[in-house]
């Protein structure tokens, strides 16, 4: 139990007891919407079960992963001592209460190998050892679970099971940091300076280091492991909206350096740029003119409906193979760049190839962008936003029950579980506190996940930083499609010298039913922890598997209100989904806000705070100096009337605005206006 | 600045979090620092991020600091990991008339500790600001105690401040930014991260924060 458990429980007490929209579970849809209620002025109250944001959304360190697993197969319900606590004499005379589910139970099949040597770690937990004297309180600061991420909010409840976690390494009890002291900020930088200190290399004849169980937990707060693996595409729902309300100014992106495909056994880049095609060494001249041809024609395919017409009820696959297109052609179409299945029309498989190649070149050479530090990070980055604008959160903090009024059927307040009543205009929900009392249909969908923890690339190029889509077809008629992302450590998701891999695809058995085979197709797989491929096997050319974990977790995204009997103001967030893009989250947050307040703009752009303006005393460009005033950027308060927005800094000010209709271009600004 | 005409001028971006009990004046501290105005009236900190101070260091280095005050949530201790990512440095606040506010410096502290790391895993610098001094009934904070308090919990080191009176604020904040420019010796900041995509710049990507020649 961390100390955080009671540090606020003071202000906790002091809960308003009246908000516009309570708002449970803080996965993507529920956090657009917090963020989008709270920019237009409403009072949000934003709620999660767990201890860490994010929900199913959630990224977490490697030791906030062990938890997260600890946890599951516990199954413990986190708020379980506090359930059922007196709720009854909060109901007045014409209402009526409906409970909300506390268990979790939106993720199945979790199994977790580990497979890298379980020799121990040492070296540098001598190095602390010799300059040490620890400050008091860092042996509980050692137990702590670690990382910068605060996924794990607060208690993670490590019990240190794990080799190596209670050694106090990352507790540098300095605090008079000289230069000698300090790593460049860049993790492959960390990387080579580390390697003078350990002598972890074992093998005298591979010179690449091994990487044992005991170095990814030590290091383990260089992880950012995803539950959800998704990309953005650059043209899509997503992108949009971070850009159009500015919440793109929390995060960072990089771009996905490649799409690889697995053919056969064979795993290649996928040309699907103008220039990768040109420049591709795998297609001969012939096959660059067929596919430039052909995906020149998907870019405007309504154009020329006569190229299509009678395919219109035939699937895509079809029609692909009625074009003249070698083998190997449509193999990258169809997989990789549409990446559409054996159903799908050949109309939709066009739009789908069309909108890839829409997203080709916004930002790089693939359509897609990932988040630095994991996908987790973008529900963060919206509850930010909701929070800047007063939006109160409240983690490992729930909702037992609705109080519905009788008359109307609405949902006027809720008992939280501390059993304080809330009253509120409308309640959002994510699909896993509903119970199955509330359900008219049950939910037999899920996605199937693995998360794979490897040596080296699965197609090792001149970068050992790429970041890549892999697409692997049915291995077997019968099996499922799937999508897998190699993320580098550039990502910010794993250690230097690891890459992690994500598998994702719809379920037709358990996870690691439907994930095994392509694990053990692309990876070498140990038979036991530390043990290395026989030299000359096929499996030597092969990254080695350190470490998978499998689970599936459900599937709602096929649900919608008709599924569900509650009030009317009773929202409930669906998925997310089993698709690679966003659109399925975002068109719903949006749908839930309009139903919420029709006559809003949705996620208008927040002001820069860089073009705040106060009071108008003159926006000084240049700062003379550190001790003088002058700098005309800052800090603002909305309602407060000197609020002024500086969209061309070198020039005077525009007049004072009310920040509820600050008129602000959404893409152009500089990131610093004042400098010319 | 001046047009990027100083060929071997350096320039930094950094993010310095600022954090401690409701009502001890962080936003007054961040206020005066930056805008020099002070008010007795702020309400909760409401549709805004973080301020920034332009800082010519010396002829040679620009220091652009983002000063990051925490939205209205933050009183029940759930900032989400934006707040805390890629901080460099720190000032942890409390107010001198009420001890309660001191009491929870060192919860504050670990949480931070806890939270973002340097990249080579030690703590990030940061400082103690005894605020609202102007107001302190007598010497009550004895200076050595002080001073042992700051080197058991890790602190660089504390001032005390007054937003109101402007009083050490940017003493603070310079003894800050040394010790920040101390651990970013040789960063190798623009290459690293040169491929970094921020999505407010239209086509524009792989622009680095830092370098402005």
């Amino acid at each position: 139990m961390s100390h955080d458990g009671c540090r606020f429980k003071m202000a906790a007490d002091n809960l308003p007891s009246e908000f516009d929209v309570v708002i449970l579970g803080t996965g993507l849809t529920e956090s657009v919407i917090a963020a989008a209620c709270s920019r237009v002025g409403q009072r949000v109250l934003h709620l999660d079960r767990r201890n860490y944001y994010a929900g199913n959304w959630a990224s977490f360190t490697f030791n906030g992963l062990l938890s997260w697993i600890d946890e599951y197969k516990t199954q413990q319900e986190v708020l379980n001592p506090e359930l059922e606590q007196g709720w009854r004499d909060k109901i007045e005379e014409g209402e009526d209460v409906l409970c909300l589910s506390s268990v979790e139970s939106s993720i199945s099949n979790l199994e977790v190998f580990s497979y890298a040597s379980e020799e121990p770690e040492e070296e540098e937990v001598v190095k602390v050892a010799a300059v040490n004297s620890l400050p008091k309180d860092s042996d509980a600061q050692a137990k702590e679970p670690r990382g910068s991420t605060t996924e794990d909010q607060d208690t993670v409840c490590r019990d240190d099971s794990t080799p190596g976690d209670d050694e106090p390494q990352h507790q540098e009890p300095e605090y008079k940091l000289t230069s000698d002291t300090q790593e460049p900020h860049q993790s492959e930088e960390y990387e080579k300076e580390q390697e003078p200190i350990s002598n972890q290399v074992e093998s005298p004849i591979e010179m690449k280091r091994k990487i044992t169980y005991a170095k990814l937990v030590k290091e383990g707060r260089r992880f950012n492991i995803d539950l959800v693996s998704k990309l953005l595409y650059s043209r899509g729902l997503l992108v949009d909206l971070l850009i159009k309300s500015n919440v793109s100014r929390y995060a960072e992106f990089k771009n996905v350096s490649r799409i690889v495909t697995c053919r056969t056994s064979k795993v290649e880049q996928v040309p699907c740029s103008r220039a990768d095609v040109f420049g591709s060494k795998q297609l001969t001249m012939v096959e660059k003119r067929m596919l430039m041809k052909f995906l020149t024609f998907c870019l405007d395919f309504e154009q020329h409906p006569e190229e299509f017409q009678e395919f219109s009820e035939k699937s895509f696959w079809e029609y692909l193979r009625s074009k003249n297109l070698t083998e190997n052609l449509q193999h990258f179409v169809f997989h990789s760049i549409a990446m559409v299945n054996q159903e799908t029309l050949t109309e939709e498989g066009l739009k789908a190839t069309q909108h890839f190649l829409q997203c080709l070149g916004r930002y790089g050479n693939t359509p897609f962008l990932f988040p630095l530090y994991g996908l987790g990070e973008i529900p963060q980055c919206f509850c930010r936003m909701c929070a800047v604008f007063g939006g109160i959160y409240c983690l490992r903090h729930s909702v037992q029950c609705l109080v519905v009024d009788k008359e109307s059927g609405k949902c006027k307040a809720v008992i939280d579980t501390h059993g304080q009543r809330i009253s509120c205009s409308h309640f959002v929900v994510e699909d896993g506190y509903i119970r199955e009392e509330q359900r008219t249909r049950a939910v037999n969908r899920h996605i199937s996940r693995a998360v794979v923890i490897t040596d080296r690339s699965v197609l090792p190029s001149e970068s050992d930083q790429q970041i890549s889509l892999v697409t692997v077809p049915p291995l077997e008629p019968s099996s499922p499609a799937v999508r897998m992302v190699e993320l580098s450590s550039s990502s910010m998701t794993c250690m230097p010298g690891t890459y992690l891999v994500h598998l994702t695809c719809s379920s037709s058995g358990s996870a690691r039913e439907d994930l095994a085979p392509v694990i053990s197709r692309l990876f070498h797989v140990p038979s036991c922890p530390g043990e290395e491929p026989a030299q000359g096997s096929e499996e030597i050319e092969k990254p080695t598997a350190l470490w998978v974990m499998y689970f599936n977790m459900r599937d709602t995204s096929s649900l919608d209100s008709s599924c569900y009997s509650l009030p009317s103001n009773v929202h409930v967030c669906t998925g997310p989904d089993a698709s690679l893009g966003h659109d399925y989250s975002i068109k719903l947050a949006e749908s839930v806000f309009h139903q919420l307040l029709p006559d809003e703009e949705f996620c208008p752009p927040a002001p820069n705070p860089e073009d705040i303006i106060y009071d108008g005393n003159g926006a000084q460009v240049e700062g003379p100096g550190f001790d003088e005033a002058g700098l005309a950027e800052g800090v603002g308060t909305e309602g407060n009337s000197g609020l002024q927005q500086n969209n061309q800094p070198a020039e005077g000010m525009e007049p004072a605005e009310s920040s509820g209709s600050v008129a602000q271009g959404t893409t152009s600004e500089l990131e610093v206006p004042t400098k010319e | 600045m001046a047009g990027g005409s100083v060929s071997e001028c350096k320039e930094y971006l950094f993010k310095v979090l600022v954090i401690g009990e409701l009502g001890v004046g962080k936003t007054s501290i961040i206020k005066r620092y930056v805008h020099q105005l002070f008010s007795q009236h702020y309400r909760a900190t409401i549709g805004v991020d973080f301020a920034l101070k332009v800082i010519n260091w010396d002829s040679k280095t620009l220091v652009r600091l983002q000063l990051w005050d925490i939205a209205g949530q933050e009183r029940f201790g759930n900032m989400t990991r934006v707040y805390y990512k890629e901080a460099v440095g720190a000032f942890v606040v409390f107010d001198v008339t009420r001890s309660s506010t001191f009491e929870a410096v060192s919860k504050w502290k670990h949480d931070l500790d806890s939270k973002v790391k340097l990249a080579n895993g030690s703590p990030i610098p940061s400082v103690l600001l005894a605020n609202k001094c102007d107001q302190k009934k007598d010497g009550s904070n004895n200076a050595s105690l002080m001073d042992n308090f700051c080197k058991e919990t890790g602190f660089l080191g504390w001032f005390e401040t007054s937003a109101k009176e402007n009083i050490n604020v940017d003493e603070a904040a310079r003894f800050l930014v040394e010790n920040i420019l101390l651990n970013d010796k040789g960063l190798p900041y623009e290459e690293s991260n040169g491929d970094r995509i921020k999505l407010d710049r239209e086509a524009a990507p792989a622009e680095s924060k830092s370098g402005c020649c």
